[in-house]
């Protein structure tokens, strides 16, 4: 993800809450402090299908306004 | 480089505090280097008698620890054994072991950021196991021997420091493990029926080695009344078989630990492949100890082929191939063997101790002779 960023591709990693500090750290440590991290719901495990397809719905959403922001 | 005045100069090689163990304690806390414990103060002095057991430049790399990325320098790793309380001569052996940890088929990333409670266990063979006096019987795996405890703690003090598997950042672990401070033995060659681990895994005999396994903490299995090896074995299996074992969705390496009475049992009717291939095909569960989601969202779709129109009887395995399966002989006297189930996406990484030249190491001393010779 990190070298896909590098080549200026519109990327984004999908967490859940308490996996934030990790993927900011992991950001870091890759040379992509800036690379978005999209926050859903936590737990993702032990979910009911609709309620894993509500929190694809928030990270799709916020990954559209990605595109838009980097569309030419 | 290897003059140690000169990389303690360098930019936060090195910090000033005052001359006090409470203080350097507070200043090592303050930096987050740290298992919780009080440390051994990390003196010039102290740091410099455990490179003299260092053959390797001391500012070069030797390995990269996840999730951080960190550069595991001799030097970083030395200040960090001195920390745990290593005595100087430990230190080739800490070294190996974040080298073998670090090998990529372990995923120390995931060993160490995962939420599941595993922790690097290291299983010690060879000559400089007995010339450490790594404790491999009674209480291998308990307090009492220093080596035990101080290179499993530095080990975990360097996972912390510079691999940053700091809780709630880089270890996300549930739980945490009693396993995360120190989780290191030898294996018990001298009462094994059966080759050590290290030959039966592709080293000579005469090699020294750590075989490292990303484990939870071990599972007594108490059997006072089998007399034979499918006895022991069949009570083996069934402390194997959880449900909520890692291992069953992964072609994971679980660990089977035997106290020696219960190997020589064993090995009087079984080799030890033998052993393996009866723990794999025993230590099963119908997929009706399952609930209902795990079997239609898990074991369906792990293992589809498998399961897809399985009964309910359908065996599932705690372990998908017998030659997967590792066994070790650890432990005193006593009826008991133990299971070590583990992260499942991890596989076991076994690295002999060679000096830099390549040879095989046969001592400990040899780090330091090669060192004043050159």
């Amino acid at each position: 993800m990190a070298d896909l960023r590098k080549r200026g591709l519109t990327t984004a990693v999908i967490c859940s809450g308490p996996f934030l500090k990790l993927g900011q750290a992991q950001a870091r440590v890759f040379g992509v402090p800036d690379l978005p991290l999209l926050v859903i719901q936590h737990p993702l495990g032990g979910q009911a299908l609709d309620q894993v397809k509500a929190r694809a719905d928030v990270a799709v959403a916020e990954f559209v306004k990605l595109l838009r922001r980097d569309a030419p | 480089m290897s003059n140690l005045a000169q990389l303690l100069a360098m930019p936060g090689a090195s910090f000033d505090t005052d001359d006090d163990f409470d203080a350097v304690n507070a200043l090592l806390r303050d930096k987050g280097w740290s298992d919780g414990l009080p440390m051994v103060p990390p003196t010039e002095q102290r740091v410099a008698a455990m490179l003299a057991y260092c053959d390797r430049p001391w500012d070069a790399p030797i390995a990269k620890i996840a999730p951080r990325w960190g550069e595991a320098t001799p030097l970083r790793l030395a200040a960090n054994a001195v920390m745990a309380g290593c005595r100087p001569e430990y230190f080739p052996l800490l070294m190996l072991a974040i080298e073998a940890m670090c090998e990529e088929p372990l995923n120390l990333y995931g060993v160490q950021a995962t939420t599941h409670l595993c922790a690097p266990l290291v299983i010690v063979n060879g000559p400089v196991a007995r010339e450490l006096d790594i404790n491999a019987g009674h209480n291998a795996f308990g307090p009492g021997h220093q080596a035990n405890a101080t290179i499993g703690r530095a080990i975990r003090l360097a996972l912390v420091n510079i691999g940053g598997a700091i809780p709630a950042l880089g270890d996300m672990s549930t739980f945490g493990s009693p396993a995360k401070y120190t989780y290191l033995v030898a294996e018990n060659e001298a009462e094994s029926p059966w080759e050590p681990l290290h030959v039966e895994r592709g080293l000579p005999r005469e090699a020294s080695a750590v075989t490292v396994i990303g484990a939870e903490c071990l599972h007594n299995v108490n059997d006072h009344e089998s007399l034979t090896a499918e006895g022991i074995l069949m009570t083996i299996a069934g402390t194997m078989a959880t449900t909520g074992a890692n291992d069953i969705f992964y072609a994971a390496q679980p660990l089977v630990i035997m106290a020696p009475e219960h190997a020589r049992t064993v090995a009087g009717g079984f080799t030890k492949a033998e052993a393996k291939l009866f723990l794999q095909q025993h230590a099963t569960l119908p997929m009706s100890k399952f609930s209902r989601e795990n079997i239609e969202r898990r074991l369906k779709v792990t293992y589809k082929d498998r399961y897809a129109n399985a009964g309910l009887d359908a065996p599932v395995y705690a372990v998908q191939k017998a030659e997967d399966l590792l066994i070790a002989v650890v432990g005193g006297a006593g009826k008991h063997s133990a299971v070590v189930p583990t992260f499942g996406a991890t596989k076991a990484v076994t690295r002999a101790l060679r000096t830099a030249d390549g040879k095989l190491a046969r001592s400990v001393a040899d780090f330091k002779k090669q060192r004043v010779a050159s």
